[in-house]
């Protein structure tokens, strides 16, 4: 292989190295106006009164949105909602959460929209509130919702509760795999809300006309967006994402776009939104609260007999999107062990709190937290060594996971030696201010996969009249890399060189359709769909060539110069002249279809419960104060079974990228909010996020089996970095202090409070 | 944030008579901190007047053997000067840890001081080496120390229309050192747990002649530890006092409970940073 495999610069790196990339919030559109949102103050209240009209007075302003006007016009539906629809544009009888959505402003510009904001005249009543999941999901709790709306199949609210999803997983007999335990561990463990913090702000440009919309937005998925945004305002919608300066599951499924879309309709001209950082704070979407009960019965020799393991998500306010993150790592909860007796049980629950949304691998980090750090107490407490007793557990090719699927590319105890190994070195001696550890975890990844066969990408590739390549894919360039990873793939298939191709990305009236970038889906779905596009584009223009040059097509080559006969290279012809002859340019679509079954050589057949399992270990070795209880980490490793990576370089700063956010919610990042549901959080100011200078020394390592299926053997990883980082990061610290941490953050005071109860502060 | 009026006079004087005028006027001089507020909307003014058009207040100079530093200086400045770091190495080590270089190169002395904020590093640092503060009020200027400065959090003794023009330092003395500590949870870009610093001055035998501990963070303004700087004197400083001048200032730190931490835990890390500041202190006045 010539281009997969080896690491080009980003196609886009220089652009954005000297400030040219534009982004949503650089776009200006003529005879666009601005809005800004009214939000609730209340975390939960009936809306009993709203007058508009002084700020409508006001001038400068164009228009108010408000319940009157999204239920007075026929063509605008008022619930958003693609897998759970229970978000209404604008509040209609209630608000659910302080920051919910009560009226959107329309004015000239952004000041006097922020000004009409206040002139709007809004009474409240306000209702019993509900903050936390497990008193949600109480006998009697106040509704937050009075009926439930899923859409998504896998959805199952328990009507008549706050509980808006529970879904279960089982297999073998669980109470007979304890009874053969010869001992058994329980452990609870729990994080905390945090916000995603992307660089650049959530932004909407919405241009809604009679016959057609048109929404220029920085979202994740934007064919699903297309979809939902046509069935509320029936209409055909295209949806146009530039770069993308990070999203990590918080614009996934937001309704912002809805939103905007609706003044726009409702102005008759462009409408931007620009959320602030604060905003994002108070109401974009959040890492859920979790809370979970792990039960583990293990045999002597620390082989795993039975598991069960019982989780809560808070989903917040709107269900949008919080609910499926949940049931997504149903599968993934046990961790990525040989276990013959499992039971998973999974809540999402409403509460007054801002919609909980995907973050960097869902919840699956909160379970890798659980039975990483639990498996080292096991080990601890059997007295075996704990690599050891993971290898004794761990899946490998061959097995059976909890759902039936047969698992094809573990490598995952390569992974944790990669990890390990990447550590070497003698173990870091404390002093008398500062404990050292070193711990260790491994982890098991799930991607978004259908249950039935189903085509969830499709690309096209063309050859121009200019002789170069195009790509078109849906996937968001959302720093990821993903149009250089697309680009090499189609070269590679192509055999031409990276200088050849340009990309085209996610604007639905351009590129085919996509599901959403998000789950590490892109380089295995959307980089399948380029290589079928690609390996028949090819194949066209041998087809063509073969006319132009009256050889068969088997001895011709097709590379950077053109196509040319094997045996004989001075008889070529261009690509510029090919595609002259050829009268118009070459087109080839391609797609991925997944989901369904797997059936081996003998025939036996396997669902397949995930298109691919990303697995991955991670280490790290930390520094705990035992004055002020501050934890540094000094250096992290990462090894992760990619398959093959089709850019070195753009993985391994993926998994550190990885590693580096999950330090913070690791460490000190938290949302935190009073009794009465206010975040005191509200601003960066009182939110610490990690910077370099709170950085480790990274050692990432890849494991490159191949995967079969994947393009060139690629599997996605864009998320597993981050997973494992907790869980190794509390063993480690047990490693070096004794004292067995069950939540996140591991926040100074925390720490030393552990420390001096344990002795082990200095100066206490 | 609101739309509002904008003017950069060429004078202090004039500045001063701007923001006097009317009622809701806001002086600006590197923006790390009006800016913020702008933009939560926690200060509408509807004039806001620049100060960094009066260059009369730029630059650092030396009377008497001592120090002046105009209230536009960069905080920046401050950390690179040479002329800082060989009189006051405690100011540019001050310096050096506020937020990042970004903020450091925007944020001014005059801004720091005139803030009032009490988890500020730079006024910690500027009392411990006994500082006055300038202040300008139309043509008419006066001068007071900046420990008796600070009224309570955001609330300075200024009049509305004055502005802080200028800092000044006493000449450095023999045999003194000091130093800068501050522990904060995150990143460096954040609002400490804790501030302290110490100036200690010994005598030609080693025993601590004089002492200023000043701790930030855990009260409505910073603190003159007193008591700390008390078991210091007369005796050459080490383990022993330097953790009883700690444990007394950590007494007399007034930390309330909020994100950073109980106050319980400020009065942990006071204790910390104090024993820390005083040794380091010690040791480069003996050094
Ligand atoms: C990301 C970040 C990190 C930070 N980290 C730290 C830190 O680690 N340690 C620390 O100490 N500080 C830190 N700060 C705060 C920063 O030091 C202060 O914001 C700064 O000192 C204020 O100076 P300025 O020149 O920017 O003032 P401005 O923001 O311009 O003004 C601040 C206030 O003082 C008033 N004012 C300004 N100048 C004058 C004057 N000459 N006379 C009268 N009134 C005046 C203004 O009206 C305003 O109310 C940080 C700030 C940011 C944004």
């Amino acid at each position: 292989m010539r281009v997969v495999g080896s690491s080009p610069p980003t196609l886009e790196a220089e652009d954005k190295v000297a400030g040219r990339t534009r982004y949503l919030p650089d776009e200006v559109v003529p005879g666009m106006a601005h809005a800004k949102v009214l939000r609730s103050p209340y975390a939960h209240a009936r809306l009993v009164f709203i007058d508009a009209s002084p700020a409508r007075a006001l001038p400068g302003v164009v228009c108010v949105l408000t319940r009157d006007e999204v239920l007075a016009d026929p063509r605008v539906g008022n619930l958003y909602g693609y897998v759970f629809r229970d978000a209404p544009l604008v509040a209609i009888d209630r608000v659910r959460y302080q920051g919910d959505i009560v009226a959107v402003v329309v004015a000239e510009d952004v000041h006097t929209a922020e000004e009409a904001l206040e002139l709007i005249d809004v009474e409240y009543e306000e209702l019993p509130r509900l903050l936390d999941a497990e008193e949600a999901m109480s006998p009697g709790a106040p509704l937050i919702h009075d009926r439930m709306y899923p859409i998504a199949s896998e959805l199952h609210p328990i009507e008549g509760t706050n509980v808006c999803h529970r879904s279960t997983l089982e297999t073998g007999d669980v109470e007979r795999g304890f009874a053969e335990a010869d001992a058994v561990f329980e452990d609870v463990y729990e994080a905390p809300p945090v916000q995603h913090c992307a660089l650049e702000l959530h932004a909407v440009i919405a241009d809604v006309r009679d016959d057609a919309m048109t929404v220029r937005t920085n979202c994740q998925a934007p064919f699903p967006l297309k979809a939902e945004l046509e069935r509320i305002f029936k209409r055909p919608a295209r949806v146009i994402v530039s770069y993308v300066g990070g999203g990590f599951g918080s614009k996934s499924r937001d309704r912002i776009e809805a939103v905007v879309a609706a003044a726009s309709n409702l102005a008759k001209r462009p409408v931007r939104l620009v959320l602030t950082q604060e905003e994002t704070f108070l109401a974009g979407y959040i890492r859920p609260a979790f809370k979970c009960w792990i039960k583990t019965g293990v045999t002597r020799d620390g082989i795993i007999t039975a598991r069960s393991y019982r989780f809560i998500t808070d989903a917040g306010a709107y269900a949008i999107t919080g609910a499926r993150s949940a049931n997504n790592t149903v599968k993934v909860a046990a961790g990525p062990y040989r276990i013959p007796n499992a039971f998973v049980e999974c809540f999402a629950v409403y509460t007054n709190k801002p919609p909980s949304a995907p973050y960097r691998g869902l919840p699956t980090t909160q379970h890798t937290m659980a039975y990483e750090t639990q498996m080292d107490r096991i080990a601890d407490e059997l007295g075996i060594d704990r690599v050891e007793i993971r290898k004794r557990n761990l899946l490998k090719d061959g097995d059976i996971h909890i759902t039936g699927d047969l698992i094809r590319s573990s490598h995952v105890a390569e992974c944790l030696d990669g990890a390990v190994a990447a550590l070497s070195g003698p173990a870091p001696a404390g002093d008398e201010q500062t404990l050292r550890g070193r711990g260790f975890g491994c982890t098991i990844k799930y991607t978004l996969t259908p249950p039935q066969p189903s085509v969830e990408s499709e690309a096209a590739v063309e050859l121009g009249a200019d002789g170069r390549f195009e790509v078109r894919a849906a996937t968001v360039n959302i720093g990821q890399g993903s149009d250089t990873t697309m680009a090499q793939i189609a070269a590679e298939a192509l055999g031409v060189g990276l200088e050849q191709m340009r990309v085209v990305h996610s604007d639905t009236a351009l590129v085919p359709p996509d599901s959403s970038t998000t789950a590490s889906r892109s380089t295995y779905h959307m980089g399948n769909a380029v290589l079928d596009a690609a390996t028949r584009l090819r194949a066209e223009v041998l087809e063509v060539a073969s006319g132009l040059l009256e050889e068969e097509p088997d001895a011709l080559r097709l590379d950077g110069d053109g196509v040319r006969l094997a045996s004989a290279p001075e008889r070529r012809v261009a690509l510029d002249e090919l595609v002259a002859a050829n009268g118009a340019p070459l087109l080839q679509y391609g797609q991925c279809e997944v989901g369904g079954e797997y059936v081996d050589e003998q025939g036996k057949r396997y669902p397949v419960a995930s298109t691919f399992w990303t697995f991955a270990a991670a280490g790290a070795e930390v520094e705990v104060s035992r004055e002020t209880g501050q934890i540094t980490l000094s250096r992290v490793s990462c090894a992760v079974n990619v398959g093959r990576a089709v850019n070195p370089v753009s993985v391994h700063k993926q998994i550190e990228g990885g590693l580096g956010m999950e330090l913070g919610p690791t460490l000190f990042e938290r949302l935190v909010w009073d009794g009465d549901g206010q975040l005191l959080t509200s601003s960066l100011l009182d939110y610490p996020l990690p910077t370099m200078s709170t950085m480790p020394r990274y050692e990432t390592a890849l494991v490159e089996p191949g995967f079969p299926g994947g393009p060139y053997g690629a599997k996605g990883m864009g998320e597993v970095g981050s997973v494992v980082l907790p869980a190794a990061v509390l063993n480690a610290v047990y490693d070096a202090t004794g004292v067995r941490f069950h939540s996140v953050p591991l926040h100074p005071e925390a720490v030393l409070r552990a420390l001096e109860e344990a002795g082990e502060a200095a100066n206490g | 944030m609101r739309n509002f009026e904008y003017a950069q006079p060429a004078t202090a004087s004039e500045a001063s008579r701007l923001l006097a005028d009317s009622d809701d006027t806001l002086a600006l001089s590197g923006g790390t901190a009006a800016v913020v507020l702008l933009h939560l909307g926690l200060l509408r003014p509807s004039l806001v007047v620049d100060l960094g058009g009066a260059t009369e207040m730029q630059g650092i100079e030396r009377p008497n053997g001592g120090m002046r530093v105009g209230a536009l200086t960069t905080i920046r400045t401050l950390e690179t000067s040479a002329a800082v770091a060989v009189a006051y190495p405690i100011l540019a080590e001050a310096a050096s840890q506020v937020g990042s270089v970004r903020v450091r190169n925007a944020a001014t002395v005059g801004g720091a001081v005139a803030y009032g904020e009490p988890q500020t590093d730079v006024p910690a640092a500027l009392i411990a080496l006994g500082a006055e503060v300038e202040a300008q009020h139309g043509d008419s200027r006066r001068s007071l120390p900046l420990a008796d400065f600070f009224h309570g959090p955001y609330e300075t003794d200024l009049a509305h229309g004055e502005i802080v023009s200028a800092v000044s330092l006493p000449a450095p003395q023999a045999r003194t050192g000091g130093c800068h500590a501050k522990f904060t949870i995150g990143s460096m870009e954040h609002k400490p747990v804790a501030n302290a610093s110490a100036v200690v001055t010994l005598d030609a035998d080693g025993a601590c002649l004089a002492a200023r501990v000043v701790v930030g963070a855990v009260g409505p303004t910073p603190l003159v530890a007193e008591r700390a700087a008390s078991a210091l004197l007369g005796a050459p400083i080490g383990e022993a006092n330097a953790r009883e001048a700690a444990r007394v200032a950590a007494e007399d730190a007034e930390p309330i409970d909020d994100l950073r931490g109980s106050a319980w835990y400020k009065r942990r890390i006071v204790r910390v940073l104090v024993e820390r500041a005083v040794r380091r202190a010690a040791e480069r006045a003996a050094a």
